[in-house]
């Protein structure tokens, strides 16, 4: 892959757009349903993230929050469409494998609110990586 | 032999197809766009920020020079918003000269999107034949509020101006005028094969991820998007019995195409405004008190909410303005132009979305 002349570093211009008014709110709110840092979140957000995605990114918390995950529980729990296609912090063959381990140990007979706990702890270290 | 390379080629942020800077990097394959990551920070004028602490009367002007091209709908829906919060009504003739006004602002906007579409896929004269027909509108603007951009029309609790009788005949005229050569720009659009072969079935946008990512406005609607108008929800346009326009095919042929029914919905509703505009006065008063509010309205290219905070004087405390353009330029750039078959196709898409980048950057 050829790499680009003029290189500039947009972190700062990331971190602006993630530090205004309704992005905060925005912010703070996704990190708490993950059960995460919001710095860490913001930190992972400007390294994933497009400029006019986080500038979208109240948008699609708001669209996710009413159209994801309709049916499935444990998805819903997960947060599997929400964060892979509302706000795509994971792709979606990292979390369908998280899914996947998640109901395995729910059918092997772990309580379903210690396996989304499990499941949640995943999601956290798979959005930081 | 022929060989299929990977490759970054980044549009912008100074492109010939672009009214504004913003850059695209797209990654290919072969023809084959594969990923498109958008670059703003060209052009942050941070608004928000100079509007915070200052009065109404100050803000007023600053909101409608967001956006150069929507600048009309940034002062109404800023000026609704803080007459929301504190309570004050508006006079019928005054709701209904807004609704002229503001239409007029949305036919021209409109136009200079259509315009930039073609100009984009080559079609330059059916582009300048807009552009001429455009002057009539924006003629018509500047003599109800006596400016072309920025009119600063609407003030809480009423307009500056009012329609008077023979500026009333004049503006039936010209949207006669208006009205019929865009049935024939329309014409010229709808059945040119070249515009087909550049415009049918590219930069598709499905329904679920127009909804996804919140796209509003005509790129919503083009995509099948249904009560995405929020006109539909305006007391004033309500009585004047406004139904919304939808399409299905959600490519760029469609977004145009929305484009241009609504510039001829649009001068319908001016028509019926200035045919059955109501007596009375064009200021009802009221003075802005502290409370804290947010309103959304219809703007040309979809769905503009602004959040206000205000002092007991009517100083703005905080505000946070949410665009259309935010929501669409980046379904546009995720959605229509990723996987695009051609990287030819990447400026018309863009463009066909009505990206503006200026309200985009605040």
């Amino acid at each position: 892959m050829t790499r680009y002349l003029y290189e500039k570093d947009l972190r700062p211009m990331k971190y602006t757009i993630l530090t205004s008014t309704k992005h905060d709110r925005t912010v703070r709110a996704i990190a708490h349903r993950l059960g995460m840092a919001d710095a860490k979140l913001r930190m992972a957000m400007i390294r994933r993230l497009d400029m006019s995605l986080l500038e979208n990114l109240e948008s699609r918390w708001e669209m996710g929050q009413k159209h994801a995950d309709g049916g499935d529980g444990v998805a819903g729990e997960l947060g599997c469409e929400l964060f892979t296609r509302f706000i795509p912090l994971l792709d979606t063959e990292t979390m369908q494998s998280i899914y996947d381990e998640t109901t395995t140990m729910i059918q092997n007979g772990l309580a379903v609110d210690d396996a989304i706990t499990r499941g949640r702890e995943r999601i956290r270290k798979a959005v930081l990586r | 032999m022929k060989k299929t390379v990977d490759v970054s080629i980044p549009l912008g942020p100074v492109h010939p197809c672009w009214k504004e800077p913003v850059r695209l990097k797209c990654e290919t394959a072969g023809e084959r766009v594969l990923r498109v990551e958008v670059e703003l920070g060209y052009m942050k004028k941070g608004i928000e920020r100079i509007m915070r602490g200052r009065p109404w009367q100050e803000v007023m002007f600053l909101a409608e020079r967001v956006c150069g091209i929507c600048s009309v709908i940034h002062n109404m829906v800023f000026i609704e918003t803080m007459e929301e919060i504190s309570d004050i009504a508006v006079p019928p003739r005054a709701a209904y000269l807004r609704v002229i006004v503001n239409e007029l602002d949305r036919i021209a906007s409109h136009i200079l999107a259509n315009f930039s579409y073609c100009y984009t896929i080559e079609h330059e004269t059916l582009a300048m034949y807009l552009l001429n027909t455009r002057e009539i509108v924006l003629d018509n603007l500047e003599r109800i509020t006596g400016s072309r951009v920025n009119t600063a029309y609407m003030i809480p609790g009423g307009v500056r101006f009012d329609l008077l009788p023979e500026d009333a005949v004049t503006v039936l005229a010209d949207l006669d005028k208006v009205e019929e050569e865009m049935r024939r720009h329309t014409r010229i659009f709808e059945t040119g094969p070249l515009i087909a072969l550049r415009s049918k079935g590219i930069g598709v946008m499905d329904r679920e991820e127009a909804i996804r990512s919140h796209t509003v406005g005509p790129t919503a609607r083009a995509s099948g998007v249904s009560d995405s108008d929020l006109r539909l929800r305006h007391p004033t346009y309500q009585a004047l019995g406004f139904e919304q326009i939808t399409r299905t095919e959600g490519d760029n042929f469609a977004r145009i195409m929305v484009r241009f029914q609504e510039i001829f919905q649009s001068i319908d509703l001016i028509r019926k405004c200035v045919t059955t505009l109501p007596d009375g006065p064009i200021r009802g008063g009221g003075l802005c008190r502290a409370g804290e509010g947010s309103h959304s309205g219809e703007a040309p290219r979809g769905e503009l909410t602004y959040t206000i905070k205000t002092d007991e004087y009517g100083r703005v405390l905080d505000i946070a303005i949410r665009t259309p353009s935010i929501m669409n330029i980046e379904a546009c750039a995720h959605a229509m132009i990723a996987d695009a078959a051609s990287i030819a196709d990447v400026t018309s898409t863009f463009i066909s979305s009505d990206p503006c980048v200026a309200c985009n950057e605040r």
